[in-house]
């Protein structure tokens, strides 16, 4: 059993968040991490995506692939990677800011990943993580294969997790 | 030196979707008197409801290889793999240094009843694959059907693993039997997925299990009044 646990959060629509979400959850695998990946619901009513057929065709699918976050995850996880879409990302954003409220998250990675380099709109993310004491570790996604990026912070972050364990450890 | 794992005496799981019996240790279940036999470190024998499934998770460092006696298994991962399998097909998964799959029943109406089998590789950190072949049923009546093994020119085809392990597979009638030589020094697991057999004049039923020491062959023999089918893994 590994000694580090890596909780994946992700909001997507259409999948590419959810793409670089598996990247990263297998790059913290290939660093020998425990996985849990976990898509977060939709704030828009089922009026509102169902007037989106490929919102309403991607979300049945996610659905079925995965299950919202629940309380135990952020108590089991050391990371926790929050993956969402630029232009949207106010889901994760009441995802991160409900984290205080469920356990002690002092000490913990908060891991933001958006697809693209515009990092002011994780602005809100990296605060709120800020401010629950976690330890926050932006990604650099403006490299030319995002799906390398994500794997290769997967690996980083959980290496950087593991780090900060035995530190505390030989305390 | 033969000793029998009873079907009862399995572990477990019953999620309403999903009832699961654990040969060995697994998930909730937790026996370290049965950790595996071998390189053979788990044998689910899982029915999963219609529509319902294994949602995204991960795996490092294992040959999964799963064999479905009735149904629809929908398998899709992040190698970009998407794939339906179903009885007379082998799936066999090398996880690797990681991947992340899910797996759920193809059907909507029907349940699916599969065995899923994890054998430790021999080597870590290999590229992740993913293999999947059909086979005729008539194949293995009567006789033991090579599914997966280390050998990349076997014939007919199965599936690679990295593992000095070869797991076949029979369907034997009433009275059918096969004998199978087991070379000084290496080890056996019978696994009687359905129906009734005899190995060695020692009965199996549906979900038992036996582990073959020191013994140089095996004769297996349908023993009720209907077909059985079997999984013989040949182990280091």
């Amino acid at each position: 059993m590994s000694d580090v646990n890596v909780l994946i959060v992700f909001y997507s629509r259409y999948g590419t968040a959810e793409r670089i979400a598996l990247a990263a959850g297998v790059g913290a695998i290939q660093a020998r991490a425990n996985i849990r990946l976990r898509r977060v619901a939709d704030h828009a009513d089922a009026k509102t995506i169902d007037a989106t057929p490929a919102w309403r065709e991607n979300l049945d699918r996610m659905n079925r692939d995965y299950v919202a976050p629940r309380p135990a995850d952020p108590q089991w996880a050391d990371v926790i990677v929050m993956a969402t879409p630029l232009e949207s990302h106010a889901e994760i954003e009441s995802f991160c800011s409900s984290l205080r409220a469920i356990a002690p998250m002092t000490g913990k990675i908060a891991a933001p990943l958006a697809l693209g380099d515009e990092e002011s709109a994780l602005g809100p993310i990296y605060a709120a993580a800020a401010c629950a004491g976690m330890v926050v570790v932006p990604a650099k996604m403006d490299s030319g294969d995002p799906i390398a990026a994500a794997r290769e912070y997967g690996q980083r972050i959980t290496e950087m997790a593991r780090s900060l364990k035995q530190r505390s450890i030989s305390r | 030196m033969l000793i029998l794992r009873k079907a009862e005496d399995r572990g477990h799981t019953d999620l309403g979707w999903l009832d699961s019996y654990h040969t060995f240790s697994f998930g909730g279940y937790h026996d370290p008197k049965h950790m595996g036999f071998r390189a053979l470190r788990v044998l689910n024998d899982d029915r999963v409801a219609a529509g319902k499934g294994f949602g995204a998770h991960g795996h490092r460092d294992m040959e999964i290889l799963s064999y479905v006696l009735e149904g629809g298994l929908a398998h899709k991962d992040s190698m970009g793999e998407q794939h339906v399998l179903g009885p007379n097909e082998v799936q066999a998964m090398s996880a690797g240094s990681g991947v992340i799959h899910s797996e759920f029943n193809a059907s909507a109406t029907s349940p699916t009843h599969f065995l899923q089998i994890w054998i430790v590789p021999a080597v870590e950190d290999l590229k992740p694959t993913y293999q999947q072949f059909a086979y005729a049923s008539a194949e293995k009546r009567g006789a033991l059907r090579l599914i997966a093994g280390p050998d990349k020119t076997s014939s007919p085809p199965a599936a690679v693993i990295h593992q000095d392990a070869r797991m076949y597979a029979a369907v034997l009638g009433p009275g059918d039997s096969v004998d199978y030589s087991i070379r000084p020094g290496r080890h056996a697991w019978v696994q009687c997925a359905t129906g009734a057999i005899d190995v060695n004049g020692l009965a199996l039923k549906q979900g038992d299990g036996l582990a073959v020491s020191d013994e140089s062959a095996l004769r297996l023999r349908g023993s009720n009044g209907r077909d059985a089918e079997l999984l013989l893994f040949d182990l280091a």
